[in-house]
This record gives structure tokens, C-alpha cells and sequence, in this order.
């Protein structure tokens, strides 16, 4: 399809804003008469509280109002379940060190600050349950006594096929452990927001949120108010990557303006970001794969354990998504699998970039790998053999839609990487000599796949409106996009107005995007499940294409509007339904499409200390169509860039339900320093005609197989396996020793 | 209160502060200069990076009377008036921004780099910006964007 | 929060500030540790003395066959120094690897001495360097070694609310001798060491004549490998001899268990790689090899 604005790398949106400094994020805004927040936090991981003094807080001059839990009318939410206090009172449990006992409203943030010290809060300590493993024996205290008699709250079952006869035909098994780290976001915007009346008397918060209208269903109900008497506004968010899909300010700052009628700003330090907001779920895994001699896939077998820290979340998703993809892009006839999600007073665990299938993308890859040298195959060859293609019969039984790019991809990063195929047989390069007399070199390969939008008979829906201004002779002259689909940074606004004129004949320039405000907006869903290219452009284009027969309507009745909008409601299940795990067998049709990704990462090993150098990496990614292809080579970089961190240094440490890494000084983000000399990215266009234009979500794709390309070139440098990552220097010596 | 004065962006200023005062917080509380972002608060990130005397400074941790009779420049200094600074420009160019919430302290360090030396190496880039973290990137169209700054400034001739 | 920031002229001056104004009262030079600390409610001096503005103190030079660093210099300006980096290239490394840039642009060499932790690069650096400090004190000043500077992790025997470091100094490395600095640590930026070494060496006549092995942190000031550093003296000054003087230094060294840092017998191993990697690099440049120290 030729086009004229997709695939240009036009100027986004909001770039000469954000350069200046000018662009305006939460933190950024000050309101007349504004009141200032800080939260009182939980300072156990597990406790009764069982008294609450606000009285020395009160009598502070300037103190406003101490919120407590008596001030709000339904004291429950949750982004999917209901399982948290908005703020703890006397009597209730706290549960882990992010759950919130009061708020203190005062006149300056000075004064809150100083206030907060003196709300006193006499707690009752429970046991901590700090490993879901411990946590699932029927002995273990429970984190939610009234949410029945175990600690786990789901289990998924996959059996397909007949393992036991996959296992005995199998010439070799491949078993393993695996625990992969819990892991904090770092967008680096801190939580902030003003929460406010307006003059509609709507409880107003703006905030960088990545879904606003769920925040709204989920702050109605606890104000007791009806969803209209509640308003969000988004002006820009600082990153996200999941870590924004669930509440931190936005009820709390809700309910003051609700509580003192005045304008409240809070804004979070870095430290309750890190101490007190959620993080990537852990997850421990006994793994066998079974293959026959030449490398195909017989069977599969895995237990799955999910550390949920305190409450659910979206705990339950994020392990649906990761289960369904726990063989990876590979066909596999026969496999059993159970997962676990379980209560622990650990920090909560969400979404976060991947939605589950990063965790398991390294056990499935790291198995591949293992598989590949157990079989002395290329692995390269190894993963072509077994990988998915159109119509593929994958995990839960479902056969892949009309659109697979796996293959091609691996391909490009093989080739890109110096790989040789003939006939079918490839063959690594030659790596060149180590650095130095105690560096070894290796280079790896890694898959991975993510589904695109939302899965399991979810209604995944987005609205996206356009409004047309036409001039005398019914041209467009400007166009507006009215969609409540956020952009946290990867450029939403920018692909959304690149398609908006595509599909309207129109240049890039004359296209706006409207700011995100729950008033104006309609609701696009969220940002999130990589879905917004697919599903709201696929909203948009539908709304452009009926507001340009509006348009034609108009000129040929000769009516003289010059003013033309519409909308659209787009529904994934228009493409095809899916369905729940069967409770059993888990068979399914889990998701609507699917996005792809290949990495080789090449890396030095420091044979004394243990170190890893990432020298060169390669990433390659099927978008469907290149949309903005500046755009896709920096989310192919920050995807690498944050499972670099994943692979070798990121790591939030607790004990006890206890925090140890409460600064962004312990916790080790990737510095430039720290990335590859040389990075290539490399994109692929194998079109998916449910997505517009062709086009698949490639947001989360892209870090899924970091970690176990750059884990498994450390197999290839110094020979031995790091299960449980991030593989430090420490861990990476300790397991060389091991094998002395 | 003390005055602190000093020379922001080219102008004089004068401005009440505690003693106990921050520069970051000055900038954004009292002069409303909103561009400098706090992200870690604690001088690990180089979100709030700001310019004294030419040097690259986290203002998060910065006393603020640290700059009484110091030239600091923001980044609300550097475009004039439409005209973008030819490193914002190269940033806007080459899709360096993502969230953007790093890129005001990115742009900073990387205006002492040139001022510095106005022909970097990639390593020397990579250093200049090694105080800053950015979560979004992945850093190379930074690199890039530095890069490409440097050639332009370099093909005008003039002084940055 | 503080009352007061004061600017001394003079460092009379700023000693009078503090005899004026009692115990609440402190010297600050780049500060950057100094406003970590108040944060954590870890420093409760209220008015600032801030000596950053009193001339004299900004020099890097060359007097009596020392080198003398000023109280004010950062440092990114001991990293850049072309004297520092021809004579005492192992503190230009370990200054150069301090924080970010924006760090090494405020933060001192003194301030790094006085913050007393015994993980701190300059520290490490100075201490192979055998370098001194001039505290000044209302009753004089005195010149002291820097390892008596330290009374624990955190505390410096210099009170800031009483005394002030002016410089330092130490002596500049000459021919046949050579110097190098190792470190490890999570990240390649923006990090504290899991380990440091710094080590200077002096060779005549195909021997080892003098050494000096700093590392840090594996006790609760920066540690001299004494022991390692006196069975170098007359051997030859080979591989051999540097692998086992790193071995010694790693028998005498007891780094403890850290949950952030690693564990005590990781760590205990790294001291022999970084102290064998800087002693092979320093004899190497004392032995006029690899163009000697003036090009390191």
C-alpha cells in the first residue's frame, strides 16, 4: 500500500514542548488556593491497626483536614478486584508497606510534611508471609482471611494434548528452575496530581494516568457518586510502562477534593514511588521441555508461581497473558502447565511492560537455548524448526491468525547478526577476539511474542471521535482527534494524527489531537496490552472514513456546514471472539493479535570478576507497518534498554516484606554508559490485516527477549546458566566457581 | 530571608529564599521555572540538571545560595523566543524525546558538553550524559541528537 | 531546616563563623553528600559555612615536592588536571569515577575525605598516595595523615562544626614509579563501588622499592594492605610478584556481607582480581613500560 504520512518520521507531537521544558506534567501545575497532601503510610508489611491518633496532626496551624477512613464513603477498590482499603482504619489490616492509614491537607506542603510526622498509629504486627512458595501450604498465614482459605487465588490448568507420551518420545529433556526478579518501573515522573472541583462541580483530578476512565469507575464508587459527577484530565505522563495502569494518586487526591471542596495538589517523592507503588511480578518456575534428536518439540511441563504481594491488581491477567505464552512462538503438541497466583505481604505486583509474557519469555527462551546446546544445534535453526507460522496450533489450542512475522524476524536479526543459512542449516559467525586475556565472548538469540490488545473474552473496545473543519469549498482545513488513548510517551498523539491524515487526505500539520480529558474525550481504553496502534487506530480510521462521507453528504446537499465530526466505537471481537481458559483444560482462543520480536546480543564475560558487557545488540521487530519508524527504532532501543536492566542489574530487594532498595541510587537502571556501543534496529512489515494499515502493537514486543538473549550469551561466553537473574556479576562468579 | 541573586537565563535576578532552600525548588516554587524536573530528589538522575557558571549541577541537591552571584541557565534559556536552540532542534529531529520528562536535564548536559567541546567523540557524548538516566530510550537517538547538534552548530560556524 | 548560609572570605573567617555560632553551625564545600543527609534527617547543623568562595583554596599545584589540593576543588577538577593526571594518575582515575558528571562538578576531593565512608574513589586514591591533610583550627594548623582522619564509617576525627580541612597534599609520583586504580561496581555510572584499589608503586633496579595498596570498602576506613605491601619490597616487579602481593591483601582484607553490595566471600576474591589488575598496570609503569606514568 503506498501512503504518504505513514512510515515518516514526522516531528511528534509534543517534541518541541518537551525539549523546551515548557510541556506541563502533573507536578508541573499549580491551582489558585490549592491546599497541599502527603499520605501517612503503612510502617508494617502485615499488621492490625488498632489505633489511630490525628489529633496532634489536627492541632498543627495550617493543618486543613487529616483524612482518615471515616471520610470515605465506600472504603474499597481495585483496578480488577476489590481487594484494598483506600485507606486503612482502626481495626483493619495493612498488608504491605504501600497501603495508607490517613492524608494530611494543609495550607503548605511544609506543614503537611511536618503534620504527617504527628498523625501516631499504634499497630498490632501480624506474621509476614514473604514467599508465595510458603505461602501456598495450607499452614500458611493467610493475607486475606476473608477472601477464603488460601493464600492462592487462581489457578490456571493448560493440558493439551498427552504429555506423558510427548516426555517419552522425547531423545532429550531439558529441566530447570527459574525465578525471575521483582522489578520496579521508574518512569521517571513522579506520582502527582491535582485534585479539584470544577465548575460543574465535578470531582476533577488531573494526573498522568493510563487509563482515566477506569480511574473514574473506580473513584465513583468509592465517593458514592455517579461516573459523571467525576472527571480526569491528562495532560502528560512521564512513563508508565504498566506502572500507571493502577491508582497511586489519583482516588486519594479524589477523595480531598471531594473532603475539603479546595484544590489539593500531592506530589510523591521518589521514595514512595520505590517503596510504596507496585512492581513486575516474580515468578518461580520448574520447566521441562522435551524434543526429539532433531530439535522438534514434544513436550512441555511447567509449574508457574506467581508473587502477588499484597492484593490482586491485575495479577490475574498478567498471569493469563504470561501462561498463554509459556511455550513461546513454538509449536508444541503436548504440555501441561499450572500457574498460581498468590498473596504475599511483599509489594504489590502489576503491570508492567509485558503483562507477563517478559517473565515468560525468559523461561521459554532460556529453555530454547538449553535445548540448542543439550542438542548441539544451532540456535538459530533449533527455534525455525519449531517456530509458529499462519495457522500454527498454538499452547491453548488456538490456531495463529493470518499474520505471523516471527519467522521473518528471526531471520533478519540472524542475518543482521553475521548468521549464514544454506539450505535450511545455519551457522553462527565467528565472534572475533575477546578484549582482553580473562574475557570471553559469547553471542545469543532470543524469540518473543505478545498479544496484542486485551485477551480472555474481554470486550476490548476503543472509541475515537474526529472532528473536521472544512473551508468554503468543503476542503478540510484542521482536523481534531478526540481519543482518551494516553500517550505515556511513546507517541500515541503523533501515530494517531500520522493515521488521521492518511486516511483523510490531509498533511501531518493539519492534524490535532486533543489533550486527554475524561469531559472531552470519549473513552479509547487504556494504554496498555500494546494495543492503541491496533485498536485505536483501527477506531480512527473507521471514524475518518465515515467522517469523510459525512463530508461528501454535505457537499453534495449543499447545506454550507463547514463543521463535520463523528466517531467510532471499535470492538476487537469484531475481528474474532476469545474466550476464557477453559477452568480444565485450559483450551482457549486467548487473543485477538499478536506482535513479534528477535534479538542477538553479543557479550563479553570478565572470567575473573564475574562482569558482563553487552558489545553489540541487535533487535528486530514486526510492527505490520512502520507507522513512524523513528518512533519504532525508540521503543525497540527503551524495550532493549529496560531487559538490559531485567538481564544484569535491576533487582528490588525485600526481606520480610521490607524494602532494602528505597532509593533510585540502589536500584540500578542501565546507564548510557552501561548500553551497547553499538545497537542495530532492524523492522519488519509482515502485515496483520485485522490491524489499520496493516499495523501490530510493538510497545512491550520489543524488551521480551532482552533478558534471555543477553542471559543465554552468557551460557556462549562462559558456560554457565543464570537461572535466577538479574545475572550480576556475583551470580554470574558464583555459578563459574561452581562449575570449577 | 536571604536574597539570592544572580543571573538567570541572561537576566538579573533577585529572589527571597531560606537559607535551607534548594535550587530546584526555587526555580520551579518561586520563579516558575518549570522546565528543571525533580525525579529522584536526591542528585542520581539529572532530571533537574541546570547550568552554574557553565557547569553541569543537580539542582535537586544544589542549596540554592550556592548560586547568589552565579550565572545559571535552565532550559527555559536556551531557545530564542520560536527559534529552538540547535540542540533542542537535533533532539526534535531525530525523535529523541519520549516522555521527555528526562530530556530538559539531557539537554543540559549536553549544552556544557558543547560548550566544551564543541567536536565529541560518541564516547565523550556518552560520558557527558552519563549522570543522566533516562527510562524511555534507551540513550542512542540521544547519542544521535548530540551528535547531529554538534555537526549543525559546527556547519554555522557560530558560537552555540 | 538550616538558618543561615554564610560565605566566609577568608577561612579565619569561617572559623570564627563557627566558634560564633556553637555546635549548630558547620562548613559545607560542594555539598552534595551534605543535602543527602539533612534529607534523612542525618545532619542537624542549621546554619552553613560555606567555604567555596574563599580564595586560595581553589588550587591544584606544585610546591615543595608535593602536590597540594585546595578544600574547594572538585572533583571533576582533579580528573582534569594535567598535573594530577601526569603525576598522580590514580586519583584523576578514582576522582573520575565518582558519581555523574554533575556530581564530580560540585562535590570536593576534601569533601570526600571528611564525608569518612570507606567506599569513597578520592579517598581510596589519596590513601595509596600516602597524602596528608591540613586541618585548620582556631589554635593553628597542623598537617595529618588522612588515615587518622577516620574515627568510623561516617565520622571524620575533623568536626566540622569546629575545624576545617584547607588542602591536601601528597607526593608526586616520579620516575620509576607508577600508580593505577581498579574499581567494580553494579553499574558503569552513577555508583558506589563494590570494591576499590589503588595502589602506587616505586621500582629501581629491577626491584620493588616502595608500594602502597589502598582498598575500599572492606573495613570501616579506607584499608592499607600493609602486609601485601611490604613483601613487594625487593621482589622483582613481574606478574608473579603482583599476583601474590594481591593474594596477601586479600588474606588481611575482611570485606563484610552486604545485601545491596554482595557477599563477604565474593567480595574477599574481587580484592585479589582489582589489587593483582592494579599492581600488574603500576609496576608495569614504573618499569618504564607502556610509556611510563607521565602518559598514563
Amino acid at each position: 500500500m503506498s501512503t504518504r504520512v505513514l512510515g515518516q518520521n514526522v516531528p511528534k507531537k509534543d517534541a518541541a514542548t518537551k525539549v523546551r521544558g515548557s510541556r506541563r506534567f502533573p507536578q508541573d501545575f499549580d491551582m489558585k488556593g490549592q491546599l497541599h497532601a502527603k499520605v501517612i503510610w503503612s510502617e508494617h508489611p502485615h499488621a492490625h491497626v488498632v489505633k489511630i491518633d490525628t489529633s496532634r496532626a489536627e492541632a498543627l496551624p495550617g493543618v486543613v483536614k487529616v483524612i482518615t477512613a471515616e471520610d470515605v464513603s465506600v472504603n474499597e477498590y481495585g483496578i480488577i478486584i476489590q481487594d484494598q482499603h483506600v485507606l486503612a482504619g482502626e481495626g483493619d489490616r495493612v498488608r504491605w508497606l504501600g497501603d495508607r492509614i490517613a492524608i494530611v491537607v494543609a495550607e503548605s506542603e511544609k506543614v503537611a510534611r511536618e503534620a504527617r510526622r504527628l498523625v501516631e498509629v499504634e499497630y498490632d504486627p501480624l506474621p509476614v508471609v514473604s514467599d508465595p512458595r510458603e505461602a501456598m501450604k495450607p499452614e500458611a498465614p493467610l493475607v486475606h482471611e476473608e477472601r477464603g482459605d488460601s493464600n492462592v487465588f487462581r489457578h490456571i490448568k493448560i493440558q493439551k494434548g498427552d504429555w506423558e507420551k510427548g516426555f517419552a518420545e522425547a531423545d532429550v529433556v531439558v529441566e530447570s528452575y527459574y525465578v525471575t526478579p521483582y522489578v520496579e518501573h521508574v518512569y521517571m515522573q513522579p506520582d502527582a496530581g491535582i485534585g479539584y472541583i470544577d465548575d460543574e462541580g465535578r470531582v476533577t483530578v488531573i494526573s498522568s494516568a493510563q487509563w482515566p476512565d477506569h480511574d473514574q469507575r473506580q473513584i465513583a464508587p468509592m465517593l458514592d457518586l455517579p461516573q459523571d459527577q467525576t472527571r480526569e484530565i491528562v495532560p502528560a505522563i512521564g512513563g508508565a510502562f504498566g506502572g500507571r495502569e493502577d491508582m497511586h494518586v489519583q482516588h486519594l487526591l479524589a477523595l480531598c477534593a471531594y473532603c475539603v471542596r479546595r484544590p489539593v495538589k500531592m506530589v510523591f517523592d521518589r521514595n514512595e514511588v520505590m517503596i510504596r507503588t507496585g512492581k513486575r511480578h516474580p515468578w518461580y518456575v520448574k520447566y521441562r521441555t522435551g524434543a526429539r534428536k532433531d530439535g522438534t518439540l514434544t513436550a512441555v511441563e511447567m509449574e508457574i508461581i506467581s508473587d502477588s504481594g499484597a492484593y490482586a491488581s491485575t495479577t490475574v491477567p498478567v498471569l493469563e497473558a504470561g501462561t498463554s505464552f509459556a511455550a513461546g512462538p513454538y509449536v508444541v503438541p503436548n504440555a501441561k502447565v499450572d500457574s498460581y497466583a498468590v498473596y504475599t505481604n511483599n509489594a504489590v505486583t502489576m503491570a508492567m511492560r509485558g503483562f507477563g509474557t517478559t517473565q515468560s519469555a525468559f523461561i521459554y527462551e532460556m529453555q530454547m537455548s538449553k535445548l540448542a546446546d543439550a542438542l548441539d544445534m544451532d540456535p538459530v535453526e533449533l527455534r525455525m524448526k519449531n517456530l509458529f507460522q499462519d495457522g500454527s496450533i498454538g499452547l491453548t489450542g488456538h490456531e495463529m491468525p493470518q499474520g505471523v512475522g516471527i519467522g521473518e524476524t528471526l531471520k533478519e536479526v540472524a542475518l543482521a547478526a553475521g548468521w549464514k543459512e544454506e539450505r535450511g542449516r545455519w551457522s553462527k559467525p565467528d565472534l572475533g577476539a575477546a578484549s582482553g586475556p580473562h574475557k570471553r565472548r559469547g553471542m545469543a538469540v532470543a524469540c518473543g511474542l505478545k498479544n496484542v490488545g486485551y485477551s480472555f473474552g474481554s470486550d476490548d473496545k476503543a472509541t475515537v471521535g474526529v472532528q473536521l473543519a472544512l473551508d468554503e469549498s468543503g476542503e478540510i482545513a484542521r482536523v481534531t482527534v478526540l481519543s482518551g488513548a494516553c500517550d505515556v510517551g511513546m507517541g500515541a498523539q503523533t501515530f494517531l494524527a500520522q493515521m488521521a491524515a492518511e486516511a483523510l487526505g490531509v498533511s501531518y500539520d493539519q492534524v490535532r489531537v486533543a489533550m486527554v480529558d475524561t469531559a472531552k474525550v470519549p473513552d479509547s481504553g487504556s494504554c496498555s496490552a500494546s494495543r492503541l496502534v491496533w485498536i485505536s487506530g483501527n477506531a480512527l480510521v473507521r471514524a475518518c472514513q465515515e467522517a469523510l462521507e459525512r463530508r461528501d453528504q454535505i457537499l453534495l446537499a449543499e447545506t454550507g456546514e463547514t463543521f463535520v465530526e463523528t466517531e467510532h466505537e471499535f470492538h476487537g471481537r469484531s475481528v474474532h471472539e476469545t474466550h476464557p481458559y477453559d477452568p480444565e483444560t485450559g483450551m482457549t482462543v486467548p487473543h485477538f493479535a499478536y506482535g513479534y520480536a528477535a534479538q542477538v546480543a553479543l557479550v563479553e564475560v570478565d572470567a575473573e570478576t564475574g562482569e558482563t558487557e553487552i558489545l553489540k545488540f541487535w533487535a528486530a521487530q514486526d510492527v505490520g507497518k512502520s507507522v513512524n519508524p523513528a518512533m519504532i527504532d525508540g521503543q525497540s532501543a527503551g524495550g532493549v534498554h529496560m531487559g538490559v536492566g531485567y538481564a544484569l542489574t535491576e533487582e528490588y530487594i525485600q526481606q520480610e516484606g521490607v524494602p532494602k532498595t528505597r532509593h533510585l541510587a540502589d536500584y540500578y537502571v542501565p546507564t548510557v554508559m552501561d548500553m551497547p556501543l553499538e545497537f542495530t534496529s532492524i523492522t519488519v512489515e509482515v502485515p496483520d490485516p485485522s490491524g489499520p494499515y496493516g499495523a501490530k502493537g510493538i510497545g512491550e514486543m520489543t524488551t521480551l527477549p532482552t533478558a534471555p538473549a543477553v542471559i543465554s550469551a552468557i551460557h556462549d561466553a562462559a558456560g554457565v546458566w543464570i537461572d535466577q537473574f538479574p545475572a550480576t556479576a556475583e551470580r554470574v562468579w558464583w555459578a563459574m566457581q561452581a562449575k570449577k | 530571608m536571604p536574597t539570592l541573586e544572580m543571573i538567570l537565563n541572561g537576566k538579573e535576578v533577585s529572589v527571597e529564599v531560606e537559607p535551607g532552600d534548594l535550587l530546584a525548588h526555587v526555580l520551579r516554587e518561586k520563579l516558575g521555572l518549570i522546565g528543571t524536573k525533580i525525579s529522584c530528589g536526591e542528585g542520581e538522575c539529572g532530571s533537574c540538571t541546570v547550568l552554574v557558571d557553565g557547569f553541569t549541577v543537580t539542582s535537586c541537591i544544589y542549596p540554592a545560595m550556592k548560586a547568589h552571584g552565579r550565572e545559571v541557565t535552565t532550559i527555559e534559556g536556551l531557545a530564542k523566543g520560536s527559534q529552538l536552540h540547535p540542540i533542542q532542534q537535533a533532539f526534535v529531529d531525530v525523535t529523541a524525546p519520549q516522555c521527555g520528562y528526562c530530556i530538559p536535564g539531557m539537554v543540559m548536559s549536553a549544552k556544557a558538553l558543547l560548550d566544551e567541546n564543541p567536536h565529541p567523540t560518541q564516547e565523550e557524548i556518552r560520558m557527558g550524559i552519563s549522570g543522566n538516566i533516562c527510562r524511555c530510550t534507551g540513550y542512542y537517538q540521544i547519542v544521535e541528537a548530540i551528535e547531529l547538534a554538534a555537526q549543525r552548530m559546527a556547519e554555522e560556524g557560530g558560537a552555540p | 531546616m538550616w538558618d543561615d548560609y554564610l560565605f566566609p572570605h577568608s577561612v579565619k573567617e569561617a572559623l570564627d563563623m563557627l566558634e560564633a555560632r556553637g555546635a549548630d553551625v558547620r562548613i559545607i564545600a560542594g555539598g552534595t553528600d551534605l543535602a543527602l543527609q539533612r534529607q534523612g534527617g542525618r545532619n542537624p547543623a542549621t546554619v552553613m559555612v560555606d567555604i567555596t568562595r574563599i580564595s586560595g583554596l581553589e588550587r591544584i599545584e606544585e610546591r615543595d615536592g608535593y602536590i597540594h589540593v585546595g578544600a574547594r576543588v572538585t572533583h571533576a577538577q582533579v580528573a582534569a588536571s594535567p598535573l594530577i593526571r601526569s603525576r598522580a594518575g590514580v586519583l584523576a582515575e578514582a576522582c573520575g569515577s565518582v558519581g555523574g558528571p554533575q556530581i564530580r562538578n560540585v562535590g570536593t576531593l576534601v569533601g570526600n575525605v571528611v564525608n569518612a565512608l570507606p567506599a569513597a574513589d578520592g579517598a581510596i586514591g589519596l590513601t595509596a598516595l600516602d597524602a596528608q591533610a591540613e586541618v585548620a583550627e582556631r589554635t593553628g594548623r597542623r598537617w595529618t595523615p588522612i588515615s587518622d582522619l577516620y574515627a568510623g564509617v561516617g565520622r571524620c576525627t575533623v568536626d566540622s562544626c569546629q575545624a576545617m580541612i584547607t588542602q591536601l597534599r601528597f607526593k608526586a609520583l616520579g620516575d620509576g614509579e607508577g600508580d593505577a586504580f581498579e574499581r567494580l561496581a553494579k553499574r558503569k555510572a552513577l555508583i558506589l563501588p563494590i570494591l576499590n584499589a589503588a595502589v602506587v608503586v616505586g621500582v629501581d633496579g629491577g626491584a620493588v622499592k616502595s608500594a602502597r595498596i589502598a582498598i575500599g570498602p572492606v573495613a570501616t576506613k579506607p584499608f592499607v594492605a600493609t602486609d601485601a605491601a611490604e613483601w613487594l619490597i625487593g621482589q622483582a616487579p613481574d606478574a608473579a610478584a603482583a599476583a601474590n602481593a594481591a593474594k596477601l591483601a586479600a588474606q588481611t582484607a575482611e570485606p563484610r556481607y552486604s545485601l545491596l553490595r554482595g557477599s563477604a566471600e565474593y567480595r574477599k576474591s574481587m580484592v585479589e582480581v582489582l589489587v593483582r589488575r592494579a599492581l600488574t598496570r603500576a609496576l608495569a609503569l614504573a618499569s618504564g613500560e607502556g610509556g611510563g606514568h607521565a602518559d598514563s
